[in-house]
This record gives C-alpha cells, structure tokens and sequence, in this order.
C-alpha cells in the first residue's frame, strides 16, 4: 500500500492504493466515480479516458501511484465546462451515443480536440478520435457533434 | 400546455435517454455496489480440447475456490432443438471430466477484489491431458478421429437438406458458376463486455441478478431450470447495456455460476468480464463456408442455386438459440429476393472445440448475403453484363408483391428493384467507370461493388415454433398505466441498449393519446416488473413491442374517452386527445389527461356507471396480421480504391438506399444503419478470430483483433424509401440487423471490380492486406512486397 495525494473534480484527496490498482478502478472502485468505463483494459479502445493534468490520458493504463500530485478530472467534473456543455448538446442532437458506454471517454477527447484544433475539418477530427472505439455509432454522429462545436466556437 | 405536436411516430426526437449518459450516469452492471460484495474470477482452460485429469486446490483457501463437483444439483445448460437428427450437447457450468474450448471456465474463485481472486485463480492447478482438438469444420463429418462430444457419431449438432432436382437445369444452363466463399470467426465486441452482479435477499426468498443482458426473461427461465428454483423466485435486472448485438443474448454458464455462490455464501457476488475473457473465450459468430454454385441463362438470369453450406458452431448448443439456428437458415434465407425456379441446399452446423457460437447482428444473413452476392457478380462477369443489370433482371419486381420465394419465405412489401435503381444513380456510376478508364495518378485501383439483401424482422410463432428451441415468441406485452399526475409508464419485456426504446415507444405512446413524450416513461429491463418477453432480437422490438405500446395506448384512450365523456357530458366519440388534453371537438370545452386520471384515482364517485375495471391500468398482447415477419431491404453501393502494393482498400463512397416501412423516428434509425454499416466494414475488412490447429485463439486485446475506428468508417450516405408494411401497427419493419449485412458482399465485389483486369477474386473476409496480398502474388500478375 502507498500513500497518495490527487485532486480528482476539484477535491484533494488522500488514498492508500496498491501499487497495482490503475487509476481507472481507483476512480471507480475508491471514489466510486462510475462515470468513467473500462472497455480493454490494455490501453486501445479510449472508453477509461479522462482528464489528467489538463489533458486526456487513458486512465486504465495509469496506474494511480503514478498519480501522485496529479490533478484529475472525470466526467463527473465538466458541470461548469461551457465546452462540455456545448458538446453534451451537440451529442444529443447529432445523435452521437447509443448505448453511451463509449460517450464519457469520447466526450473528453472530443473537448480536447475542440479545444487544441479550433480548424480541424471532418478528416482531422476521424484521425484524432482514432483512439476511441464506438461499437454502435459508426461514428457518424460523433464527427458531426464535434465539427458542430467547431462551428459554434468561429461565430 | 406544452406544445405535443410534433413528437410522434416519424419525428426526429432526441432521445430521452442521452442525459444520463452524457453526464456519466448510466447504470452499468460493473457500476453496481453491494455491501459487503465480493469478486468472481474464473480459472478457464489454457487447452481446446482435453481431459482434465485434476484441479488442485491453492491450501489454505479452499474455501474460495469451487469446481463443478462443489455445485452439487446444478443442472447443465441444454439448448435442443426439435429439428430432426439434431444431437444435443451438455455444458456443464463449470468443466466436468472434459474441457471443449479454450476459455472454458474450469473454477470459480472469490475474493474481495478481482485483483485477489486473480491472485487466487493463478493458485489453482490445473492438470489437463490434452486430446486431438476438432478445429475444422470442413471435416466435422468424419467419423474417424477425435470427437468433441465422445457419444456423438461425427461432429455435426445437425445436418438440413433443401431438396431439389437440378438434371434438366445443369444439362442445359449456358452459365454455371461455382465457388468457394468463407468468411471469418468474429467476436462481436460491444464495448461493454458480460458482467453479473448476483445476491439472494432473504426478506424475498428470491435471487436478485443485474446482468447485462438482452433478454432478461430468458435468463430467468434458464437459470430456473439449472438451479432447480421456481421462476418466481428469481429476479433479473437487465439496466443500463453497454451495447449487446448478439453477444449478450443467451444464458451464461458465469450467471449460472453467480446464482449459486450468491446462495452457497449468502453474500453479493459480481463478475465483471474482462476483454481478454472476451476476446478468448468469446469470439462466436459469422464462421460460414460455401460450395455454393450458380446457374443461369446467357443473359444471367438465375435457374438456380445450388450449396453446400457449413457453420463452425463451436464446442456446445448455447441456450436458448441452440447450435443449429445460423447454418439451418442458411437453407432457407439464401435465395432471399431473387427469384429462380430451383434451390438446392444442404447445412451442417459443425461442432468444435471453439467457442459455441450465438447469432451476432444479421445472424446468418450476413454470410448467405456475401455468398449470393458474390456469386450474382461472377455471373454477371461471365454474362458480360453490369452486375447491377443482372440484379434487376432477378430481383423480385413490385408487381409480384406479396411473394413467396423458393423457399416459401412471404415477403409482405417492397420494391427492390428500384432500391437499386436509385444506389446506382446516388453513387454515379457512370462517372467511376469512366475513371476506371485512366490509370490512377497513385498507381491505386478503383472497384464499385452493390449488394442486395432482405431482412426478415420479427419473425414470430410461426416461424420459432418448428425450431423447437427452449424459446418460442408468441404475443408481445405491454403493461401502460396513466398514473395519477398523467404521466404514462409503459412497462415492456424487451431491452433497449442503445435502440432508444425509451424514446421511440414514447413516440407511439404520442400518437395515439396526444400525451407529451417528456410525461412518457418507458420502464424495461426488469423481470419483476415487466411482461414476459422473448427479449431483443431479431430486429423485433419497434415491430413488437412498439405494436404492444399501440395496442395497450389504444384502449386507455378507449377509457380516458368514456371517462371524459362522462364528466363533460358529450359523446365520447366527439372527443379529441391532443396536447395532453381531452378536447370536445368544435367546442373549447377539455380536461387535462391529468384531471381525468384524477378522477379515477381520487374521485371515483363521479366515474361513469359502465366505467371499466381495469381503470387507466392496461396489459394487452400484440402480434402482426401475420407474424412470419417483415421484409426490409437496403440496396449497399460502394467504390473502393486498391493498393496492390499494400493490400490496402480505402472506402471512397458509400451509399444505402433502405426501406424499412414508416420511420418512427428517422433519426433514430439512421443511427441503427450507421452503426450497422460500421461493423459490416469491420466484418469486411478488419475483424477475424483466427484459431491454430490446436484450437488456440490467435488474438487477445484489441490490438489485434481490429475494430474500425473513425478513421475506418467512411461518412455513410442513406437515402429512404419507405413502403409500410402492411402487416405491423405502423407499417414500421424491423431493421436494427440490416446495417451489418450488406457491407462485407458490397466491399468485396467492390474490391472483385477493381482486380477483375488482374484476374484476382477475393472470397472470403475479412479482405485484410494479407490476404489481398496473397492473392495479388497468386495470381502473379504484381509483385507482392514483402
Ligand atoms: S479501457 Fe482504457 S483504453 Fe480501453
Ligand atoms: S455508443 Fe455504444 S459504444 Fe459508443
């Protein structure tokens, strides 16, 4: 067991964890932040990411005494976030989830690609959403919500 | 009053069920806590095929480790079927003397993380004699050599024969084309995997079990019969799914597993399947074979088709679908929509020490539709016709609607003819043949390739009963009730994951009572408060359960009118729902659905003397006029580009031109068509559970058993064309399948059109570079890079 200091939403916490447990099932196990869903495993499919550090990481793959000091953020911690609210719209609209069991992870990469590539056209979005897997959407309405934003944010 | 108009059947309406979602608040089994749960891991087989000769127990927890000689009186999993000549199989829920498959579950462990039972599971020892692993289907016929099921004469669950006499035809026939068509094992991979969470609660005398499941009434039949429990003490909670396709359609040897230690330890348990679990021990569907041969005049049309056809269906007969349902519809689907005058057939479903296999998305119409489609292309080369002409030359045309094709299926509407018309014209395919003219500045080859197929939706009683499987479809329930504030629950025994049930039913609950979709909630997923149901599948539920909701809305209205009509003193036919209102039509005179169920509830002394009993509380049945199905169709068109250097195929266009009746929500289903396309690109191009000859499977994460990513999927074009069905509710059809269908024949002929100058045929999927590129270098005509 280790001792480790995280912010996760904006919270500091302390947490004794095993040096095996990932940050995935620390949020989900420890902090009982089931928002965030595990797909792999094994670092593929994008479904576990979350924020770390003010960027998308794959939290399955992280372990989370590796974490110690980071800031987190889950998709239980974008309540305030203008983008994600923007996003969360879009989504319904474009119809972009099915079964939502990709949507968290797929949110905060799309946040991120909104916010870094301001221009991205459809291409660029499908390459940066290349490491998020969708089994029901075919995509179509997850390009369509992203590229939906872009536009919003150029009025 | 909100304004209700608007949101009924065929409007676009964003689904209910995106905020929780959205907000990371769905309701997953692994997001399921108990106090005091504990975690399940399975010790499962490292071999195919052997004889287990012992387990070991880890000293010190032999309290936490449990074989099957521990589960004393639980019953294995039989799934017969009533075809005759079917053998039966026994799945014991955890190995018994034999293991079958790699991924087999052998011991169960239990700690207080998975972590620990991990820890436990690895404790385990394991003593197998390997046997001789059955691991092609081709030779499931042999009566020499290993057997997976040692009591069995051969390894065929069952063999069909659709008979016909083809002399006069082979004698005379100008065009005969046989080949040899396989497609791939796959594992249909929803991003969430199995999970159940199970506890016995003692105030109830009743096993409570959340699994992610599609259908949850099932499963509760199934582990009756296993466990020896009434049905009536069991409960499943099907919640929150993280996409099912298939995968989670049957009953599981784990939830059997869980139902008993929950009991034995009077604790929750859970087990959360791991994608390598998954990918394992999971990968069952789509491994069909071919002999298929063609024959028609000069012109191309067809006289008819002969096949032998084969399914790989694994190690056991999985219940409730059993082990033969994919290859014996092989003999009745092939012909599909086109018309010929013979259809000969003969099907083996064979048994191997893989996987059993479950009907993934499509079932067995993916592969019949990239058989038949293939095969319509290569008469069309040897015809020397465009391949779409020979398809409007042999596909059933408008006039003759209904039809009954070769094999008696009844086609109840449609024009499929003119789905092709408008794919070729929406693609322009004048335009790509004349570019096929130039070479490509990029060295590539351009192909267009079409696909037809149809889509049996919602086949019902009469169709189920002749399997003779532990499953048969009869009425579809629905249980509505106007509460007290007006809000309408609809209560329905099939499961929406990722549907949009909870949406699309509110839709059909709109059109009948006028009652805003926002006071609609559609409550599913739980056995305990829900009408029996089959379940989804099949493509059934806005054909079923949406007839359901109709019927049982149809006959509130029924009682909100005479209720109405009574306190404001008209005629109850001179009554109009809309709004959420009950209006006196012509007049300004209306009461809220509101204060009318406020009467029932809290007013009863001025309800109408003939008022019914039953109140604003309705269970009602529906089947369609005729329950053999509906028939929707799609027509896929698509240009690819070939990399004959790289074995690559990049997708340039892609359109569907579908008819599924009346749209009940159009965006809703373009979401299905989408989805369904993008896994029929991965069955086409990328997915493939390849199995060495021990039986091992060759792939364990997602790295290499490939999913299309966005990068894959192409932006998809559908076009509409709606022909309602006459027999459904609506004249809406089912066509949650018909997506993953068509892609896998649409991109091979595609590819086929490309390489036809070279003279290379691709005939089995996926088409990855490998395989392309082993064919370029076959035929000799480019050198294959190394
Ligand atoms: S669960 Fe982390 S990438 Fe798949
Ligand atoms: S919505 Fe189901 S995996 Fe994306």
């Amino acid at each position: 067991m280790k001792t480790i200091s995280i912010t996760v939403n904006g919270k500091p916490a302390q947490a004794s964890v095993e040096p095996r447990t990932n940050l995935a099932d620390f949020v989900r196990e420890h902090l009982h932040l089931t928002g965030t869903n595990i797909g792999c495993e094994h670092g593929v499919c994008g479904a576990c990411t979350i924020e770390v550090d003010g960027g998308p990481a794959r939290s399955c793959i992280a372990y989370a005494v590796a974490c110690d000091g980071a800031t987190v953020r889950t998709i239980e911690g974008f309540a305030a976030d203008a983008t994600m609210h923007a996003l969360r719209e879009a989504f319904s609209a474009e119809h972009a989830l099915q079964c939502g069991y990709c949507t968290p992870g797929m949110l905060i990469t799309a946040r991120d690609i909104v916010l870094r590539l301001p221009d991205a056209d459809d291409g660029r979005v499908r390459e940066e959403l290349a490491g998020n897997l969708c089994r029901c959407t075919g995509y179509v309405g997850i390009v369509r919500a992203i590229r939906r934003v872009l536009e919003q944010n150029k009025l | 009053m909100s304004n209700v108009a608007g949101k009924g059947v065929g409007a676009r309406l964003r689904r209910k069920e995106d905020a929780r979602f959205l907000h990371g608040q769905g309701e997953y089994v692994p997001n399921i806590a108990m106090v005091g749960m504990q975690n399940v891991a399975f010790v499962r087989s490292s071999v195919a095929h052997g004889r287990i000769k012992s387990i070991t127990k880890p000293a010190g927890l032999e309290d936490l480790v449990f074989t099957i000689d521990d589960l004393i009186g639980v019953k294995p999993i039989v799934a017969n079927s009533a075809l005759p000549g079917f053998k039966a199989s026994s799945q014991p829920v955890l190995a018994q003397g034999k293991v079958r498959f790699v991924g087999e579950m052998i011991a169960m462990c239990v700690a207080t993380t998975r972590a620990e039972a991990e820890d436990i599971a690895a404790l385990v020892e394991v003593d197998i004699e390997p046997l001789p692993a059955v691991t092609q289907m081709l030779m499931a016929r042999n009566t020499e050599g290993p057997r997976v099921h040692e009591h069995w004469s051969d390894n065929v669950f069952l063999e069909t024969k659709t008979e016909a006499d083809l002399t006069d035809i082979k004698a005379t026939a100008a065009i005969k084309v046989r080949r040899r068509i396989h497609t791939a094992r796959q594992c249909m991979a929803p991003m969430e995997g199995r999970g159940v969470v199970a506890t016995f609660e003692r105030r109830l005398d009743q096993l409570l079990m959340y699994s992610s499941a599609q259908m949850p009434h099932i499963n509760r039949a199934g582990l009756s019969e296993c466990l020896g429990i009434d049905q009536g003490r069991i409960r499943v909670v099907s919640p929150d799914v993280g996409g099912g396709f298939g995968y989670k359609a049957l009953l599981l040897a784990e939830e059997v597993c869980l139902a008993w230690l929950a009991m034995r330890l009077q604790k929750p348990v859970r087990w959360i399947e791991d994608r390598y679990e998954q990918l394992s021990a999971g990968a069952n569907c789509r491994e069909h074979d071919y002999d298929i041969t063609g024959y028609a005049d000069t012109n191309g049309r067809l006289l008819a088709v002969d096949c032998d056809a084969t399914v790989d269906s694994g190690a056991y007969s999985l219940y409730p679908f059993s082990a033969c349902l994919e290859a014996a519809q092989v003999g009745s689907i092939l012909p599909g929509p086109y018309v010929m005058e013979k259809f000969r057939c003969v099907t083996a479903s064979a048994c191997t020490n893989k996987p059993p296999i479950l009907p993934y998305r499509g079932v067995a119409r993916t592969g019949v539709c990239f058989a038949i489609e293939l095969l319509i292309d290569a008469i069309a080369r040897e015809a020397k016709r465009e391949p779409y002409e020979v398809r409007l030359t042999n596909l059933v045309p408008p006039e003759k609607m209904p039809f009954w094709n070769v094999t008696k299926k009844y086609f109840d509407s449609g024009d499929y003819p003119e789905a092709v018309r408008r794919a070729v014209t929406a693609i322009d395919l004048s335009k790509w043949r004349a570019r096929q003219q130039q070479d490509e500045p990029d060295g590539r080859r351009i192909g267009v390739g079409f696909s037809v197929y149809c889509e049996q939706a919602a086949h019902g009683t009469s169709v189920y009963y002749g399997w003779g499987i532990p499953m048969v479809p009869g009425h579809e329930q629905c249980n509505a009730r106007l509460s007290p504030d007006g809000v309408l629950e609809v209560r329905i025994g099939a499961h929406s994951h990722g549907q949009g049930l909870e949406t699309t039913l509110a839709q059909v609950a709109n059109s009948i009572l006028g009652i805003d979709t926002e006071n609609v909630r559609v409550i599913h997923g739980d056995t305990a408060v829900t009408p029996y149901s089959t379940g989804t599948w099949g493509s059934r539920c806005m054909v079923m359960s949406g007839g359901a909701v109709g019927v049982t809305c149809k006959e509130i209205e029924k009682r909100v009118r005479n209720i109405a009509a009574k306190l404001m003193e008209v005629a109850a036919v001179d009554l109009v729902l809309a709004d959420g209102e009950v209006r006196v039509a012509g007049t300004d005179k209306k009461m809220t659905l509101k204060e009318v169920a406020h009467v029932w509830y809290r007013q009863p002394q001025l309800l109408p003397p003939d008022v019914d009993t039953g109140g604003l509380e309705a269970t009602l049945g529906y089947k369609p006029l005729q329950d053999t199905g509906t028939f929707s169709y799609a027509c896929h068109a698509v240009v690819v580009a070939v990399d004959t250097e790289l074995g690559a195929v990049e997708i340039l266009d892609y359109v569907i031109v579908e008819d599924g009746g009346t749209l009940i929500n159009p965006m809703v289903v373009d979401g299905q068509i989408f989805g369904g396309t993008a896994q029929g690109i991965g069955t086409a191009l990328y997915e493939e559970m390849p199995f060495d000859l021990q039986g091992q499977p060759l792939a364990s994460t997602l790295a290499d058993y490939m999913l299309p990513g966005a990068t894959e999927v192409p932006p998809v074009r559908v076009l509409h064309m709606e022909t309602p069905s006459p027999l459904t509710f609506f004249g809406q059809k089912g066509i949650g399948e018909g997506g993953a269908i068509a892609p896998p024949a649409a991109i091979a002929n595609a590819v086929n059109d490309a390489l036809a100058p070279l003279g290379v045929e691709m005939l089995e999927s996926p088409i990855t570079s490998r395989r392309l590129l082993a064919a370029l270098a076959k035929a000799g005509t480019v050198a294959a890079r190394a």
